[in-house]
This record gives C-alpha cells, sequence and structure tokens, in this order.
C-alpha cells in the first residue's frame, strides 16, 4: 500500500476480509511473513494470484510453528493437498482460523482434524498416543502412556465406540473453557 | 437437497406452485439428457422417476398429462426441484449437474433408483431437528464439504453408489448453502461464510457465487436505489474496516503481549491483558475528569497560590504543594463560571456528574465484560474431566519459545503421572488421615482469619496514631513524611501476608489443585477488603469529623497510599522474584526458579484499582498516577518474568481464573467503592472552607438545588417531573426491584430447564452411538449376506423372482430389530436427532438403506404372489397389486409395532413415529409405482375401476395413517411439519 507497489487489489482485500478474521493490515502483515519464507519465490505482487505453494521444510521455520509439537501436522490440514504444501490462501486460512476472532465451532473442527493424525475422522487410541508423544517428548514409559490413552478415552467416549467422535471431541471442548484462547496462534 | 427441504423447501411458496414453473425450469436440464430412451416408464418394473424433468420430455400425448400429474406428485425430489428452479439462478452460476451417461444407464434399467432418490431423501426426516436454524445446517454442510464426516459420504459409496453421485450430492449442497446465503442480510452473511470451515478458495467461490446471484437478483428490481443502497453499504462496510484497522493500530504492546504468551503461555498472558484492560479504564477515567472537571476549573481560575515551596518530598506524600493543586478535591472552586453572554459552567454539577458517569460507565463495562466471559468462558466444573482434556485441549499454541515448550512438556508429564497415581492414593486414603486433612483445614483458615484481623486492627490503631500525630503537626519535613507510615505499613502488610498465606499451600492438601488456587484467592481478597474497609471507616468517620477541609486528606491519604503500593509492587516483583531466582538457582537449588504467581499479582492490581475508584472523588487526577503505574508496572512486570520467572506449573484453566478476578474486581473492589461514595456523597457533610460542594449540607444538594432552579424553566418541566416521582419515590424503586427479581427467577427457572435439557442431550448422544453402532453393525451383516448374490444395484430388474425371499427375510429381521433398539433407545425420549453430524448421518443412511432394501425385496416378493379375491380382478397391473399389499403388510407393521409403545406417553412414540413416515414415503412410493401404468393408457382395456379402487384404498390409508399421526403430533414439531408435508402430498395426490 502507499507509495509502494500494489500487493493485492482491493477485490482481493474484500475477498480476503469477507472470507476470513483478518484486516487489510494483517492481510498484509500476513503476506509480508510469507514473503520473508521463501523471498526468492514469493513474488511482492499478488494480484494475478500465483499459484505459489511453499512445502512444509519451509513453513515449519516459522518462529510461531517451529516449536509447536503439531507444527507438521498443521500444515498438512491446512494445505490444499494434505502434503504440507501452503499457497498463500492456505496459510492465510490456517492463520484465520487459528487467529482470536474465529468461533470455537471453527477452531474445534480444525483442533479436532489436527488431532486426527490417521484421517478416519475419530479420534482413536492410536491417535491419542501419537498426541501424548507429541507433548511429553517420550518421557512417558509406553505402558503408562497406553493407560493415559485408554483412560481420557474412556472418559471423553460419550457413545461407546472406544474412539472419540467429533461430537465426543466438542462435547469436551465445551468443557474445556482455555480451548479458544489456548488454540491460537498470534502473528 | 437432503437437508434443504426441511428448512425452507417447505415453507418454499415455489413449492406451491412449482407444476406451473416447472415447464420453464426443464430446459437446462433437458438438454442434458437429451431424449434418448424415448419413453423411459414403459413397464412396471421400469418404475423410473428418477428426474422429475424428465417426465416432461414423455413424447406425446404424455407430455400433458405428466405436466398436470405428475407436476403435483409431490415426492422427496419435488421439495428441491423446485426450488433449483425457481429462483433462476443465473446457469452459468450453477454448479453443473454432472449426470453421466453411466449414470443414467444404471438407472434407467434397474428399479433402484426411486429408492435412490429416497434414500437421499430420507435424511431430512431424521435430520430435522437440527435443521430449525440455518446456521447449524450451514455448519453441516461446510463439514461434509471439507469432508469432516465423510462417514456419510463413505457410506455412501459402500452402498454403491457411484462418485459422480456423491459429486452431485455436494454441489447440491454447495447451492442451498448459496442459497441460505443470499438469504441473509449482508452481515450476517460475511460471519456466516468467515465461519465455514472450508479453504479460503472454496469460501471466495462461494462469496463469489452470492455476490453474483445478488446482484443478478437486484438488477431485476429498481436499479436506482439498488446502486444507492449497495455503495451506501459498501462505505458503510469500509468504513468499518477502517475503525477496526485504526483499532488495531491504536492497539499497546501487541508484540510484547506476543512475546510473553510465546515464552509463558496463555495464563501468564492474561495477568498483561487484565492490566491493560485497567489500564484502559484509567485512561478513560483521566480523559473525563481532566476534560469536565479539570479544564474548567484552570481556566477560570489558573492562578495556583504558590505558597508552599516544592519540595520533592511531595511526590511521596501527596502534602504540601500539591494540596493547593487541582489534584485534589479542595483545589476546585464551587462558583459558576462563565461570563453574561455565556451559558454558565457550574462547577458542582459538572463535578457530581462527572464522577457518577464515570462510575456508572465503569459498572457497566465491569457487568458486561463479566457477563460475556462468563457465558464464553465459565463452565461447569465437570469433575470427571481429567486425562482426555489435559491431552487434547491444554496445549498452548500460543507457545513459541523452546524452552517454554519443553518445560510444558515437562510439567505435562509430571501431571499425568500424578494423576495415575492421584487416582490410586486418593481412593485409598484412610480415616485418620482425611480427619488430619480436616484439621489442617481448619487451622489454616482461623490463622488466615485471624491474621486478617490482626493486621485490620492494627492498621486501626495506626490510624488513630496518625489522626493525632497530624494535629500536633507543625508542617516540619520530618512530620510530613510520618505520614508515611501508614501506607507504609499497608503496604507491607500487603507484601508478606500473601506470602505468608502461599506457604499454607505446603500444608494443607487438597483434592483438587484448582481448590488451593481459590482458597488462596479467597483469603487474599479477605486480608485486602478488611484493610480497605478499616481505611474508609476512619476516613469518613474520623477524618471527616476533625480536618476543615477533610476530602483533601482523603485524598493525600490515597495518594500516599497509592504511590506506597507502587513503590512495593516494585521493590516486591523486582527484589522478591529477583531474589528468589538468585537464591534458587545459585544458593538453595531444591526451591527452583520461582513462578509467576499470577493470583497474587492480579490480586494486587485490583487492590491498586480499588484504591483509584475510591480516590477519584477526593482527588480526581489520581488516575494520572494510576496510569503512569500501571505503564511502569507492565514493563517492569514483564522483564522481572523474563529474567527471573517460569512459568506456572499448573496451567489451564487460566480463562476460568480471568472471569474470576473479573468477577471481584466487580463485587468486593467496585461494589465497595461505590458504596462508599455514593455514602459519602449522600450523607457525609463536605468540608465548609474548600472544594465545589462547600457550604451545602451533602453533596447530592447540589442536585436538588439544580433541579430547584429548573422549575423556573418551562422547557426543563420534564426533568424536574422525573427527578421528584421517579428518581425520589419508592415507589419506583420497589416496582424496579420487584420487576428485577421476578425476572432473576424466570432466568434461574430457565437455566434449571436447560441443565435438564443439557443431561438429557448428552444422553441422547450416547443412544445415537449405540444406535450407529447398531446399525452399521447390521449394515455389514446384510452386506456380507448380499456377497452371496449379485449386486443389487445394478442387477435387481434381472434379478429370478423367487430369490428375493431371503433378502425380504433379513430385511424385516434387520428392520425388526432396529425398532426393537429405537424401542429400548425411547426410555430416554431420545432417537430424535441431535445435531450432531457424524452419527445422524450414518444412521440415516443406514436407515435409508434398510429401508430401500426392505422395499425392493418386498416389491420383489410380491411379484408373485397370486392375487387375492376381493380385489376384482379387472387385469390391474402386478405394479398395482405389490403396492397395495406392501401398504397392507406395511399397515399391519405399523399396527404391530405400536401396540408395544405405551400411549399415553407422548415422547416414547417417537421411534414409532419415524417409522410411520418413514412407511407412508415407503408407500408413497409405491403408489408412484402403481401409478407408472396409467401413464400409457393404450395397455388398458378400462384403466379406471382399478384406478378408482386403489384411489380409494390410498384415500382410506391415508385417513388411517392421518388419524394415527395425529395422536403423535404434539411431542416434536419438526416431525409435523414433515407429516403435514406427506398430509400435502397426499392431498395433492
Amino acid at each position: 500500500m502507499g507509495n509502494k507497489q500494489t500487493i493485492f487489489t482491493d477485490e482481493q482485500f474484500e475477498a480476503y476480509q469477507d472470507c476470513t478474521f483478518f484486516t487489510r493490515k494483517e492481510i498484509l502483515r500476513l503476506h509480508g511473513r510469507f514473503h520473508e519464507l521463501a523471498p526468492h519465490l514469493v513474488p511482492m505482487d499478488y494480484t494475478n494470484e500465483p499459484d505459489i505453494r511453499l512445502p512444509p521444510t519451509l513453513t515449519v521455520t516459522m518462529p510461531e510453528l517451529k516449536e509447536n509439537p503439531f507444527r507438521q501436522r498443521i500444515v498438512e490440514v491446512f494445505s490444499e493437498d494434505g502434503q504440507g504444501n501452503l499457497s498463500f490462501n492456505d496459510f492465510v486460512d490456517m492463520f484465520s482460523a487459528l487467529c482470536e476472532m474465529a468461533p470455537r465451532e471453527l477452531k474445534a473442527i480444525y483442533a479436532f482434524k489436527i488431532y486426527d493424525f490417521n484421517g478416519d475422522n475419530f479420534l482413536c487410541k492410536e491417535d491419542l498416543e501419537k498426541t501424548l508423544n507429541r507433548l511429553t517428548k517420550g518421557e512417558l514409559t509406553p505402558e503408562e502412556v497406553s493407560l493415559v490413552c485408554s483412560k481420557a478415552i474412556e472418559e471423553a467416549d460419550l457413545d461407546g465406540d472406544s474412539k472419540l467422535s467429533f461430537s465426543d471431541f466438542e462435547n469436551m471442548i465445551s468443557k474445556a473453557p482455555d480451548f479458544l484462547s489456548t488454540f491460537h496462534i498470534r502473528i | 437437497m437432503s437437508y434443504y427441504n426441511n428448512s425452507g423447501g417447505y415453507n418454499n411458496p415455489a413449492y406451491h406452485d412449482s407444476d406451473t414453473l416447472q415447464i420453464d425450469r426443464s430446459p437446462p436440464r433437458k438438454s442434458q439428457h437429451g431424449n434418448p430412451h424415448g419413453n423411459p416408464y414403459p413397464r412396471e418394473d421400469g418404475a423410473v422417476l428418477r428426474e422429475r424433468s424428465d417426465l416432461h420430455q414423455l413424447p406425446g400425448g404424455g407430455q400433458t398429462i405428466s405436466d398436470d400429474a405428475q407436476g403435483r406428485v409431490p415426492w422427496g425430489g419435488l421439495q428441491e426441484e423446485s426450488w433449483r428452479g425457481e429462483d433462476c439462478l443465473p446457469v452459468g452460476l450453477l454448479p453443473p449437474q454432472s449426470e453421466s451417461p453411466q449414470w443414467q444407464h444404471d438407472f434407467s434399467h434397474s428399479g433402484y433408483q426411486v429408492d435412490q432418490k429416497a434414500h437421499y431423501d430420507t435424511t431430512p426426516l431424521v435430520r430435522l431437528p437440527s435443521t430449525t436454524s440455518g446456521h447449524v445446517s450451514m455448519r453441516f454442510r461446510g463439514s461434509r464439504k471439507m469432508s469432516l464426516f465423510p462417514v456419510g459420504e463413505a457410506a455412501l459409496c459402500n452402498l454403491g453408489l457411484s462418485e459422480d453421485d456423491v459429486k452431485n450430492e455436494m454441489d447440491n449442497e454447495e447451492e442451498n448453502l448459496i442459497k441460505e446465503l443470499v438469504a441473509m442480510s449482508t452481515r450476517d452473511r460475511i460471519k456466516a461464510i468467515r465461519d465455514l470451515p472450508m479453504t479460503f478458495a472454496d469460501k471466495k467461490h462461494i462469496r463469489g457465487q452470492v455476490l453474483v446471484f445478488k446482484s443478478f437478483k437486484k438488477s431485476q428490481k429498481w436499479n436506482c436505489f439498488a446502486d444507492c443502497s449497495k455503495t451506501v453499504t459498501l462505505s458503510f462496510r469500509r468504513c468499518g474496516a477502517n475503525m477496526t484497522l485504526a483499532g488495531q493500530t491504536l492497539e499497546l504492546w501487541r508484540g510484547t503481549m506476543k512475546e510473553v504468551g510465546g515464552k509463558f503461555g496463555t495464563g501468564v498472558l492474561s495477568y498483561f491483558k487484565f492490566l491493560k484492560w485497567l489500564l484502559m479504564f484509567n485512561i478513560f477515567s483521566f480523559l473525563v475528569n481532566f476534560g469536565f472537571i479539570t479544564i474548567p476549573q484552570l481556566v477560570s481560575d489558573p492562578v495556583i497560590s504558590a505558597e508552599v515551596n516544592f519540595k520533592g518530598l511531595e511526590l511521596l506524600t501527596g502534602a504540601g504543594y500539591f494540596n493547593q493543586t487541582v489534584l485534589y478535591y479542595g483545589g476546585y472552586s464551587n462558583e459558576s463560571q462563565g461570563t453574561e453572554n455565556k451559558p454558565e459552567y457550574n462547577m458542582q454539577l459538572a463535578y457530581f456528574f462527572t464522577i457518577a458517569a464515570y462510575m456508572l460507565l465503569c459498572g457497566a463495562a465491569l457487568i458486561y465484560s463479566m457477563a460475556r466471559s462468563f457465558r464464553k468462558r465459565f463452565v461447569l466444573d465437570d469433575k470427571a474431566s481429567g486425562g482426555a482434556w489435559q491431552l487434547l485441549c491444554t496445549w498452548d499454541f500460543n507457545v513459541t519459545n523452546e524452552r517454554a515448550v519443553r518445560q510444558r512438556k515437562n510439567n505435562l508429564s509430571i501431571q499425568l503421572k500424578e494423576s495415575l497415581s492421584d487416582n490410586i492414593r486418593l481412593a485409598l486414603l484412610p480415616l485418620s488421615d482425611r480427619l488430619k486433612h480436616y484439621a489442617v483445614f481448619l487451622g489454616t483458615w482461623l490463622l488466615s482469619t485471624a491474621v486478617a484481623v490482626g493486621c485490620g486492627a492494627a492498621i486501626y490503631f495506626l490510624c488513630q496514631y496518625e489522626k493525632e500525630a497530624v494535629n500536633k503537626s507543625s508542617g516540619s519535613l520530618v512530620d510530613e513524611a510520618s505520614t508515611l507510615l501508614l501506607p507504609f505499613v499497608v503496604s507491607l502488610v500487603n507484601l508478606v501476608v500473601p506470602l505468608f498465606y502461599s506457604l499454607f499451600r505446603k500444608i494443607e492438601v487438597y483434592s483438587n489443585p484448582r481448590m488451593q488456587v481459590y482458597v488462596i484467592i479467597l483469603r487474599n481478597v479477605i486480608l485486602k477488603m478488611s484493610i480497605l474497609g478499616i481505611l474508609c471507616y476512619y476516613w469518613v468517620t474520623d477524618v471527616a469529623e476533625q480536618f476543615p477541609c477533610w476530602e483533601a486528606v482523603v485524598g493525600q491519604g490515597l495518594y500516599r497510599l497509592v504511590v506506597m503500593d507502587f513503590l512495593f509492587l516494585m521493590l516486591g516483583s523486582f527484589f522478591g522474584e529477583f531474589l528468589s531466582n538468585v537464591i534458587g538457582t545459585n544458593c538453595i537449588q531444591s526451591l527452583g526458579v520461582p513462578e509467576f504467581d499470577i493470583a497474587r499479582n492480579v490480586l494486587d492490581l485490583i487492590y491498586a484499582q480499588t484504591l483509584a475508584w475510591i480516590g477519584i472523588y477526593f482527588s480526581p487526577l489520581l488516575p494520572v498516577i494510576q496510569i503512569i503505574k500501571f505503564f511502569v508496572l507492565f514493563y517492569l512486570k514483564k522483564v522481572s518474568l523474563t529474567r527471573n520467572c517460569q512459568p506456572p506449573r499448573r496451567a489451564g484453566r487460566a480463562a476460568q481464573m480471568q472471569t474470576i478476578f473479573i468477577a471481584i474486581l466487580f463485587f468486593p473492589s467496585f461494589v465497595g467503592a461505590v458504596s462508599l461514595l455514593a455514602y459519602t456523597v449522600w450523607t457525609i457533610p463536605p468540608s465548609e472552607s474548600c472544594g465545589p460542594f462547600r457550604g451545602l449540607n451533602t453533596t447530592f444538594s447540589a442536585v436538588h438545588i439544580w433541579i430547584h432552579d429548573l422549575e423556573d424553566v418551562n422547557s426543563a418541566r420534564w426533568t424536574v417531573w422525573v427527578f421528584q416521582h421517579v428518581i425520589q419515590s419508592e415507589i419506583f424503586y420497589f416496582l424496579i426491584t420487584l420487576i428485577i427479581i421476578v425476572f432473576i427467577y424466570i432466568f434461574w427457572q430457565i437455566t434449571q430447564g436447560r441443565k435438564q435439557l443439557i443431561a438429557l442431550l448428552r444422553q441422547q448422544i450416547v443412544n445415537e452411538g449405540k444406535d450407529k453402532a447398531f446399525l452399521l453393525e447390521k449394515l455389514q451383516d446384510l452386506q456380507k449376506s448380499k456377497h452371496s448374490k449379485p449386486k443389487p444395484k445394478k442387477e435387481t430388474g434381472n434379478r429370478p423372482e423367487n430369490e428375493s425371499s431371503p433378502g425380504l427375510l433379513q430385511a424385516l429381521l434387520a428392520r425388526q430389530q432396529m425398532e426393537e433398539e429405537e424401542g429400548r433407545s425411547s426410555t430416554f425420549g431420545v432417537s430424535m436427532p441431535s445435531d450432531r453430524s457424524t452419527s445422524t448421518t450414518s444412521s440415516t443412511m443406514v436407515h435409508a438403506m434398510l429401508l430401500r432394501q426392505q422395499a425392493d425385496s418386498q416389491a420383489g416378493s410380491y411379484r408373485g404372489v397370486p392375487f387375492p379375491a376381493e380385489y376384482p380382478a379387472l387385469s390391474p397391473t402386478s405394479a398395482l397389486i405389490q403396492a397395495m399389499q406392501a401398504r397392507q403388510m406395511a399397515e399391519s407393521e405399523d399396527e404391530h409395532h405400536r401396540t408395544p409403545v405405551p400411549s399415553q406417553n407422548p415422547v416414547n412414540a417417537l421411534p414409532s413415529t419415524m417409522i410411520q413416515v418413514m412407511q407412508a414415503r415407503q408407500r408413497a412410493q409405491l403408489e408412484l409405482d402403481q401409478d407408472e401404468p396409467y401413464r400409457a393408457p393404450d395397455s388398458y382395456d378400462d384403466p379406471i375401476l382399478p384406478t378408482s379402487n386403489a384411489m380409494m384404498q390410498v384415500m382410506q390409508a391415508r385417513q388411517r395413517a392421518e388419524e394415527e399421526e395425529e395422536s403423535y403430533r404434539t411431542p416434536v414439531s419438526p416431525w409435523l411439519a414433515q407429516q403435514q408435508l406427506q398430509d400435502k402430498y397426499n392431498d395433492r395426490y
């Protein structure tokens, strides 16, 4: 904006503003961050919507994601191809769902996807074990991990299929008021 | 489409005139179909009715008949059809209806395609309650679009649906979504689009379509107005966006907040947010006070008498030089400013109303944020929540610091280990241990209360001492410094006693760590409030009687307290945290690096803010000090935090704590300050010699005088009336109180109801899960059994008829069991689906599947059955016979299944109602089947008689069904809607 070259047209800005929770300034900031990741790949001019995807190896180096135990999952979930290759739109999407304004339902859906490692739309025991291993950097013994996971499933599973469906997950989240503020990445 | 007809289709006006519009609408679809089959419905087994638009293509005479008759036959696809055409979506916008030739081929030769439709169509039946609000239904769609719950879709695929069908389904959903979005207001629409769980590209696509559709619709209307309104809304929206942008630019400390959040997580961040929030309060208060009280005073009387020189100690004591300034109450005059030709500025009223308005606004803001916070974050404790919650909801995505991440992981694993051992330990606790715990609990409470009382007493005596010291003071520097004793002691108590309280942590044992935090908070609040209470008592009794300009003295006292508190906060945080860090790292390793105690720090802030609120009347510019204090504190705490502290081990429930802090800020703190101010204003005579209210009986008399003056002004009569009849009348307050109590009672009752509802819904989820599991199992059985015979979808038509009986048996069995299952689950009055799409979708699918299977096998099995004698054998087609028999059977089944259900309990009847409706639908399909032959009249010699016979039969059946349904109508309105739909359809027939 200003005296610099145009990065987005007004229509693009409006589309972004209507479809995400960001303002014009934040979109520009996001673009800056995206550009930073790969200055030679990402052009400054996005008016013609170039289709450039950054591989996960690049995106997870962002300071916001670098230390996140779920970084790989996050980029995978938000990438269109499921491999973690993020286009700028995916990138905006990602931070839109993770921003403060996003409603609980939206966050819950994406959180569920992130925790659902095998993509079967249930959080089964393997998913929880993977989650736990990421969260505790392997300090617990396998028995303990298994015990914690089965206890967790037992607690949260309402319909008795010994895995957590989305409704179980939502129900659990409704009891965790912190979720809204913790499932949140500032950019 | 599958969801739409509940929410919109039924109410859609287009539904009623669809038969006339239908012709216009068919072309776009027609072009795809071509007319490859000639007459696609030649025989009875070609009960083909898959696409209504196809009907219009019947050659020759068929055209008119179909337009007339079939156009009225409402069945599954109708609602969908009707809306799809009705709005004349620009053709280019519509996602292409991808009906591949393959698809066509399959369907034109099988007996399945009706069921195919019905299959989709069954979904809304069960989905009804969930789709009552557009928002919810949208969420489903979005979710399905994202294939978050492809269970349904997977099931579709398993059931042999091609990808095209699934795609079709999704396209339809998208259309419905767009349709729904178009109907919304701009604001709602943007919100809805934002909330869609889709990729940005999809959202943009949908948004584009909605916009084009909107403009298309608009262009049909009067253009000028539309353009104008569009421009206006657009500019409004741009303006709103710019406002948010400006707000963001002004946002303080964004980077710092991010850094703190990244290193210490959300819990610690909430302290800084709270600090910032309080800072905003004070900035606002400063602006208001400065603008409405100080500036007029300075303008009218800028001269500050320079009797006393500035010595430096005033910065601490607030006495001396400051005493003459506008910092205190005493510095304001009681004169009305203004020259003859300008309206005068009444200082008394300005002072009174400014502070009253500020307090009111503060109260409103507090109540608002408290209520919002309660609604959003405060969740009733569920005692069972532990492991799962810890596992899935506690990870703080904010944290970006490598060390912090490591530490968090450590903490979490320790906590998990603890929770594993906790369960065992707590269960095995013997009685003696428990008694010991209770004794410790009691002892600590007694001790803490005693300490609080002791502190209060000490401060009271100190106050008495100070009073005498001030009376005797000669104005020397030492005397002035001695006034600092009281605030020093108060601040010291505030610093030391909480630390002492936190030692109790080592002795007390709580099953719940959160409980411990609450207890500590409660003790601290009691301590702080008792100290403040004593101070206030001293001010309003002793000080108010003794000193000539007592408001300024109180103001000074508050100033000293605020400043001293500030110094102690700095010292406390710096030395407390810094020293314990040094000790922890260098001397005694076991102590470790200190944690940042959020609760204690926030309580300090609350205490500081209480002082500021109390002081606002006595020292209007006290907020300036408060602003400086908070500003410095922010950076100080940040530095101290990053240098000395580690994040708290027990992370979690930070949001809940935040709510509690706001509540504490409101209840003892704000309410206390307001009541003190109210007492001062209403009852204590203001000092005679200084301040704006000198010479009045009470501060509030200023308002009386003003009202008295207003009585002479004609245009202000209403103000006088309001004051005399509302503000001063007891009846008004009595009524208000009564109304509020009634409302509280009503809301309380509503809350109780909601609680019951929540329990019911939870039970429902459980039941849904069981249903789902059962039905999936059945489905698998079915599919296994189907492996023995050819795939039903493609070869139903070719199947030898005598082979169908095992299928029938199977289906009946499955159905029977399904109904038993439902009967069982209906004990809780559930089986009406929730908005949990996962289970509903799949169970609905299974439902539909079973029904289809059953209908199919029934139809198959009756094909060879001899014709019953009571029907005149006037060569009706076998389809007719089938239909009747199937219906008969369905009805008898109805009877059979209804008997066990106790009719006095309407909730229990739900499953049977559902079955009924499904059967009615089934019947409808069969009727449609039976309708087929009459489309080609030349194959019958006398079609009228059987037709009328069939009609009669149908009518009777319908009547019966309606009577039966009537009795179940009351419990659930969505069902009602569906039934009415059914009735309407029957009527049309």
